[in-house]
């Protein structure tokens, strides 16, 4: 099976975020970024295809700066064969921008498979796997948390409000993962060790603006202490009533 | 919490249970391990010292053109993540080390420029002439994570492997000699069994082990025990609580304070560093001797930042980070008689390489490791690991700088054993004398053999705004260690009450709690700073990754 | 390029519930716009519940039917609205920012060769431009993004666009229209797993703290839960986790979940950091503690001080008495 991943280097989601001074980014001093951590289902799940195939090849594709190449060798200390990095220095708001690119890349690959992660624990964006799969013609189910493939074809379970969805499609496919999908394994030290020998090939990232501007970026709204209603259980009517009617939450 | 009038004072030690060395001391070849890889040298810690004995000895084999397996191990996820100094930086290691730099680029945040010392009282602060000992013109603040990663990125690009997130569990040997290490196993639940995410320790083995695992490491303690190198003193221990800020008013000047909020019969004091300006460092440092049951380290940190002093800075401020860490503060004479065996070599804080008086121990360590590095290196080339070989490790720190400072101060720690003012008279008096005053050497017990009165608890309501609960402060040492994991300290079987009380007050990360009258171990909270260890229940080597993220401590 | 197209979803034959926010969303945009609302929603027959979309500012609501549609068909659904689309001049197409929305909008983005603001809490108009804010980091920022072109495509954070009433004339259309579903089907929805609900997934929790003094109190807890019909769960501090007296799948804030529900109820707990950081991000936070000072008053938006166990029994009571 030949598995293409797709992964991004994101901040560290305990990171307190700092907006920099142009207003409209993160302030990076003493960020700690890692694998962005719905991304590790699609690794590993790439791995189990791949092992229980027995045979194949997983690569990993970022497109991010230059330290992403760190970011890749994690995933080939997990066991993915090779790497390649998409280098810019500034992703653009724009996620069709970023599918484009990942498009041009992956499109002459021959891949059986293409999976990314559900979304960038960052943007929040839960857009590139499927425009990715739309731009390259290919079927696609996103969120997927329980996967069965069997020869070209494959069933896969995602969750809705209420319910789980039972998907089939054919291969080749984009999948994007959610959490539960399965338990990433953690590299090995060997892992570690041979992952410095992998190849990983760094190229430049062709990419457009995109049709997003970002305006700026602001911190959250602070929220008012709270109105206390009452005392003791006389007070909860007029708690409901401010929940009802109010806050319009019941 | 009831507290029993007239309870008879106790000795901790008593409730101290034997380092495992069962656990800590295994022989190469035991069962029980997944991988197995060999090095040219393994190291134990990727702190200052363990990282500096990786770069010079890969340098020292680049200029041979050789290549050396290096593998250094560090239990935290990432460098640096349980790494915390105050820290004020002698340069003259980061120059040894880097000749062809300049001091602007090593990962220092400002040369000091001003420095003050304070007498504390409760509403007052009372300046005194800075200390001979403590002049740090010269010296540069920093920030101890930001070296280590620094460092970790030199010595990654000079091919050292550095694993993170792999504790070492075990020493792995064979007869007297040292043969390597045993790490954790990952994915185990509260009852040990394993889970899905289980991976089994794995066995490191190399030609030298360099221990350099910071204070009260595990396996050096182990090792020391079980070769029975003693040292004249046994080894002392301060804790040290920390805290970094974003202030609104800008701090331009170093200060160390002595006196309030510590009571008369503890030692140590308080330090406030500008990493920039408006990014300060400050901390409270208590030497674990006090023999007053109830105090609480954190608490009167905590108090300490209510003080006019601390207040003006921190008012208006955020507290973005939170930790804690001991400190050896025994000096010369608690320095094992050897630090090196076959097969080993122990470097830095493990060795008990730090100035009290100066509060000094980066650089050392550094020095050490790049000692241990000259002294080990020939032995590879020529296959030669013996103790007889390494024992040049041992020679070049007796002749270096370190134990010539060491020496000079030998007896500073101690005599604030017997009060402070006391204490005081005899520290001006050896800093004048440069140390001879007043000779021989003062007899000294463990910090665990100190007897301590139950007393009344440090009275503390946190406000959320200076001051901090436990909880809320373990929450911003980063530590977001999973709840179902293994039990890593030991206790002893039984642990009366007033005793689980002066556990509870110790420990910094609200780790024990006394419930009903028993002790209750909350052990995901734990950071690391190892004073357990040196006072009650026993650490251990734990999970790679848990525990505390530092970011710029 | 002033109208709006709100795409609509059903599920068995019914509009979503989540729909009258996708209307009320897009009827704002379209008045800043300039322009109307169409609301299109795709399935196998006629549906329920289409009539009532004029009152939240549909102008016309068009009903597109195939037989492949009953169930979400990823690939033919992109198919008829981006036609759809390209046949008229929207400034705006709007999605509901579900499981399903999220996952159709990206697609439509693409094929229309457009951008994609995904889970969007506000839209307006500024110089003609769409713009739009989103929550990044996990809640801890928000972005504010213009859109260059049109139409601007945009899936809408559920709970949020709150429905309003805004009359139109809502006038019905029905059309069946060819094409097939598409490589990718859908087989079945199957429920749920039986038990309690997730707590990072319901969208009321309901969570105590070491005020409940016993595991055993936490049956109150439960009852408070059950009272929203199926809509809450029950959450814990990390005390009471530690303590054992609630497994740790319930715990919110630090190693635990962190959440994000409409309405979060912290019963006797007082607001250690963690759990604040695990629960601020929800839309109304109720606390109900018996020490006015303790720290959740801070961050909650309404509160109740006096003893939990008074308090929750009438506020059992009086959610009854709301639902009944």
């Amino acid at each position: 099976m030949k598995i293409a991943v797709c992964i991004k280097r994101v901040p560290d989601s305990e990171t307190r975020v700092k907006i920099a001074s142009d207003g409209k980014s993160l302030d990076e001093a003493g960020v700690k970024f890692i694998l962005n951590p719905y991304d590790e289902f699609a690794v590993e799940e790439a791995l189990r295809l791949k092992e229980r195939a027995g045979a194949g090849e997983v690569v990993a594709v970022a497109l991010g700066p230059s330290a992403a190449q760190e970011t890749i060798r994690t995933t080939l200390a997990m066991g993915v064969d090779r790497g390649i990095l998409l280098q810019t220095d500034r992703l653009p708001a724009d996620g069709l921008e970023a599918a484009k690119a990942l498009a041009a890349e992956l499109a002459p690959g021959g891949y059986d498979l293409l999976l990314f992660g559900k979304m960038a624990i960052d943007d929040y964006n839960q857009q590139v796997g499927p425009m990715v799969a739309e731009l390259l013609g290919l079927p696609c189910v996103t969120s997927v948390a329980h996967l069965e493939i069997a020869g070209a074809r494959g069933v896969a379970e995602r969750e809705i409000e209420g319910g789980v969805e039972v998907v089939e499609f054919p291969l080749p496919a984009v999948l994007s993962t959610d959490k539960g999908l399965n338990e990433p394994r953690y590299p090995a030290l060997k892992g570690i060790m041979a992952a410095k020998k992998k190849p990983l090939e760094v190229k430049a990232a062709a990419l457009g603006g995109g049709a997003l501007e970002i305006v700026a970026l602001l911190p959250p709204p602070e929220r008012q202490p709270a109105k206390i209603v009452g005392e003791g259980a006389a007070a909860v009517p007029e708690l409901v009533r401010l929940l009802r009617e109010e806050a319009k939450v019941l | 919490m009831t507290r029993q009038a007239g309870t008879a004072p106790f000795v901790p030690a008593r409730y101290q249970p034997a380092l495992p060395l069962d656990r800590l001391i295994l022989t190469d070849g035991a069962p029980g391990a997944g991988d197995r890889t060999e090095l040219d040298v393994l190291i134990v810690g990727a702190g200052p010292a363990g990282l500096a004995a990786a770069i010079e000895l890969a340098r020292l084999a680049r200029q041979d053109g050789a290549q050396l397996a290096i593998g250094v191990l560090e239990k935290a996820e990432a460098l640096g993540e349980h790494s915390l100094s105050g820290a004020v930086v002698n340069p003259r290691s980061f120059r040894e080390l880097f000749p062809e730099r300049p001091d602007s680029a090593f990962p220092f945040r400002q040369a000091v420029t001003r420095e003050r010392v304070c007498l504390l009282t409760s509403g007052h602060s009372i300046p005194l002439p800075t200390p001979p000992t403590m002049r740090n013109g010269g010296n540069y603040v920093a920030s101890l994570c930001e070296i280590v990663r620094w460092l970790g990125n030199e010595a990654g690009e000079l091919g050292v492997n550095v694993f993170t997130g792999f504790p070492a569990a075990s020493l792995l040997t064979t007869g007297a000699r040292v043969a390597g290490v045993r790490t954790a196993a990952t994915g185990l639940d509260r009852e040990g069994r394993p889970l899905a995410s289980y991976a089994p320790p794995n066995d490191l083995v190399a030609k030298v082990t360099v221990l350099a695992e910071g204070t009260r490491g595990a396996l050096a303690q182990a090792y020391l025990e079980w070769q029975r190198i003693a040292a004249d003193s046994p080894q002392l221990f301060a804790l040290g609580v920390k805290e970094i800020w974003e202030t609104r008013r800008p701090l331009d000047a170093i200060v160390h304070t002595l006196g309030w909020p510590l009571p008369r019969d503890a030692f140590g004091g308080s330090f406030m560093y500008p990493l920039t300006a408006n990014l300060v460092a400050l901390g409270l440092v208590v030497g674990l001797d006090y023999p007053d049951a109830g105090l609480d380290p954190h608490a009167l940190f905590q108090q300490m930042k209510l003080h006019p002093l601390f207040r003006h800075y921190l008012e208006g401020g955020e507290m973005v980070e939170w930790g804690a860490k001991t400190i050896p503060e025994g000096g010369y004479y608690a320095v094992p008689a050897r630090r090196s065996g076959a097969g080993v070599a122990i470097v830095g804080d493990a060795a008990g390489f730090v100035d009290v008086p100066s509060l000094k121990g980066i650089h050392y360590a550094l020095q050490s490791g790049m000692l241990a590095a000259r002294a080990i290196y020939p032995g590879l080339k020529s296959g030669d690991a013996s103790a007889a070989a390494l024992a040049q490790y041992d020679r070049l720190v007796n002749a270096s700088f370190i134990m010539q400072d060491l020496y000079r101060t030998r007896n500073m720690r101690l005599a604030f054993r017997h009060g402070f003012y006391g204490g005081g008279v005899r520290a001006a008096l050896m800093t004048l004398t440069g140390g001879r005053f007043p000779g021989g050497k003062s007899a000294v017990e463990s910090d665990a053999a100190v007897a301590r009165r139950p007393g009344a608890p440090t009275p503390f309501v946190p406000d959320g705004k200076l001051t901090f609960s436990k909880l809320d402060a373990v929450f911003r040492s980063g530590n977001a260690t999973r709840d179902t994991i293994p039990l890593h300290l030991v206790p002893a079987s039984e642990v009366p009450a007033p005793v689980a009380e002066f556990y509870s007050r110790m420990c910094p990360a609200g780790v024990y709690e006394v419930v009903h009258g028993t002790l209750r171990v909350n052990a995901p909270n734990c950071v690391d700073c190892k004073a357990t260890d040196v006072l009650g229940p026993r650490w251990t080597p734990r999970e790679g990754g848990t525990g505390p993220k530092y970011k710029r401590m | 390029m002033s109208d709006v197209l709100a795409v609509l979803e059903q599920r068995h034959g019914a509009v979503r519930k989540v729909s009258h926010e996708v209307v009320t969303g897009a009827r704002r945009l379209a008045d800043a716009l300039g322009g109307d609302v169409e609301a299109l929603v795709l399935a196998a027959g006629a549906v329920q519940g289409v009539e009532r979309l004029g009152a939240f500012g549909a102008d016309t609501v068009r009903t597109l039917t195939n037989a492949g549609f009953a169930l979400y068909a990823p690939e033919g659904y992109t198919q008829v609205i981006a036609e759809r689309v390209q046949a008229g001049r929207y400034g705006a197409v709007v999605f509901a920012a579900s499981a399903t929305g999220k996952d159709l909008a990206p697609r439509v983005a693409a094929r229309l060769g457009r951008p994609l603001a995904q889970d969007v809490m506000d839209v307006g108009v500024e110089a003609g431009a769409v713009v739009v804010v989103r929550p990044v980091f996990a809640g801890k920022a928000l972005l504010k993004l213009r859109v260059g072109g049109s139409p601007a495509v945009i899936s809408l954070r559920p709970n949020v666009f709150t429905p309003v009433e805004r009359p139109r004339a809502g006038i019905q259309e029905s059309a069946a229209v060819a094409g097939s579903a598409g490589r990718v089907v859908t087989k079945e929805i199957k429920a749920a797993e039986a038990g309690t609900l997730d707590v990072g997934e319901a969208p009321i929790v309901v969570s105590g703290g070491r005020g409940l003094k016993e595991p055993a109190n936490f049956k109150v807890l439960e009852a408070l839960a059950a009272a929203f019909g199926g809509q809450a769960a029950v959450g814990a501090s990390r005390a009471v986790v530690d303590a054992g007296w609630r497994p740790h799948a319930d715990q919110v804030g630090q190693t635990g979940k962190t959440v994000s529900p409409t309405l979060y109820v912290a019963v006797g707990i007082s607001g250690a950091i963690q759990h604040l950081a695990g629960m601020r991000t929800s839309k109304v936070i109720v606390a109900i503690n018996k020490d006015k000072d303790a720290p959740i008053f801070k961050v909650a938006d309404y509160g109740i001080v006096g003893d939990l166990f008074e308090v929750v029994p009438r506020l059992i009571d009086e959610i009854k008495k709301l639902h009944g």
